[in-house]
């Protein structure tokens, strides 16, 4: 299904919810889909199961997969609640690094032109969120 | 499951623990470290009911381990040094196994047949060091142990059976609820599969924690200040390591990444990185805390 790069320096579980979310994002795997379970990820990735279970129980609880006891993990439907959670996130780690870059010498004009590049190679900016 | 409390023992008039406290859940891979003649394999001794402590209490599931055969018959030992009987072939071993554990199951022996390719007719004191080894695990992994505990494991295995042999302790947890207790110093090993880490220094068990905790809870930093850089950096930071490197200082501080982050760019560094360290940083920082530093040694 994917790789993961066991000498990083990043936690495995960390790894692992990016992965996901990455896939979720992507429509890789899709709204209702079935996440593989605990038991045949552990087997196919060689990772402890309690790992694997805390990347779910935490990508549960960002809204992106929901669980039914003794079924499984599924894509969840469309995590707005956890989006704008998220959002906000992103919002202060902008601010941070925004701040950082025009403290650094970055002009407003060179940021602009920096987020039209980024939206155009993210897909032509119409994602429909 | 497993619950250390307390524990001291004395060995040749030597201390060789004291007061270990350290509990292990149900199917969870803990991860036991320390120098070299911490205690390590003393500590495991105790644990699967081969030596008595002096003080204190070792539990599985509530019940005393030491001359306790139904505790003993869930528990699988693999020793550093491995001892088979003398002439036994690997099928004779198979027949001690199965007539000591309950569990044995003679279905698994059969399949793990596979995944070896070991010829059980042949005596196993001939073989390899590495072979020897791959013959515990199958004989191990054949008996179905609630609790394996294993002692430096990975040692004289080549990469395609370590790989072979961390898949077979993940699914066995996996599917089972297994619990393991991994002794070793070959860190980048258990690394992958352990969720837990203890650190065992001179006996006493100096750091215990859940490893992604322990890896979120620790960081290497590196900031660069345009001219000096400002006195009391760090403030009440728990620093455990620090260099210049020219104008560059790097770091190993304690503490959550969001408050660190707050911490250092509020003095308004050129460069701040800020990387999670590897089980083995954490390792050598951590007893460089407790007094057990690398020193370059000149000959």
């Amino acid at each position: 299904m994917f790789d993961l790069d066991l000498r990083s320096r990043k936690p495995i579980y960390e790894q692992l919810v990016d992965k996901f979310k990455e896939l979720i994002i992507n429509d890789v795997l899709q709204i209702g889909e079935q996440l593989p379970s605990v038991r045949t990820l552990a087997g196919q990735l060689t990772i402890n199961p309690n790992t694997i279970q805390k990347a779910y129980r935490e990508l549960e609880m960002q809204g992106y997969i929901y669980s039914i006891k003794g079924k499984g993990s599924f894509v969840n439907e469309s995590p707005d609640a956890a989006n704008s959670e998220k959002l906000k996130r992103i919002k202060k780690d902008l601010e941070k690094l925004l701040s950082e870059a025009l403290y650094l010498g970055m002009t407003v004009k060179e940021l602009h032109a920096f987020i039209l590049e980024i939206e155009k190679s993210v897909g032509g900016g119409h994602i429909d969120d | 499951m497993i619950e250390v409390k307390n524990v001291s023992k004395t060995l040749d008039n030597m201390d060789v623990l004291t007061n270990v406290n350290f509990a292990v859940k149900r199917g969870s891979i803990y991860g036991l470290l320390g120098s070299n003649g911490a205690g390590k394999t003393t500590l495991l001794k105790l644990v699967t009911g081969i030596l008595l402590q002096d003080e204190g209490d070792i539990l599985i599931s509530h019940q005393s381990v030491f001359e306790n055969p139904p505790v003993k018959n869930r528990i699988v030992f693999i020793a550093d040094t491995l001892y088979y009987f003398p002439q036994y072939t690997v099928k004779q071993m198979a027949n001690f196994y199965r007539s000591v554990y309950s569990t044995w199951d003679e279905k698994r022996y059969e399949k793990l047949k596979d995944v070896f390719e070991i010829d059980e007719s042949k005596k196993v004191q001939k073989f390899s060091k590495g072979m020897q080894r791959q013959v515990a695990f199958w004989l191990s992994f054949s008996a179905m142990p609630e609790i394996l505990v294993l002692d430096e494991p990975i040692d004289g295995l080549d990469p395609v059976m370590r790989r072979k042999i961390k898949n077979l302790i993940v699914q066995d947890v996996a599917d089972r609820g297994m619990t393991v207790l991994i002794s070793s110093h070959n860190l980048r090993e258990i690394e992958d599969i352990c969720d837990h880490i203890g650190i065992l220094h001179k006996g006493e068990m100096i750091l215990e924690k859940d490893l992604d905790d322990l890896k979120s809870d620790i960081h290497k930093i590196q900031v660069a200040f345009k001219g000096k850089t400002p006195e009391n950096l760090f403030g009440n930071l728990r620093v455990l390591y620090k260099e210049e490197r020219g104008s560059v200082l790097l770091c190993i501080v304690a503490g959550d990444q969001e408050m660190l982050t707050e911490h250092f760019t509020r003095s308004n560094p050129v460069i701040y990185d800020m990387l999670p360290l590897t089980l083995e940083e954490i390792f050598i920082y951590e007893m460089g805390d407790a007094g057990y530093a690398i020193k370059n040694i000149l000959v």
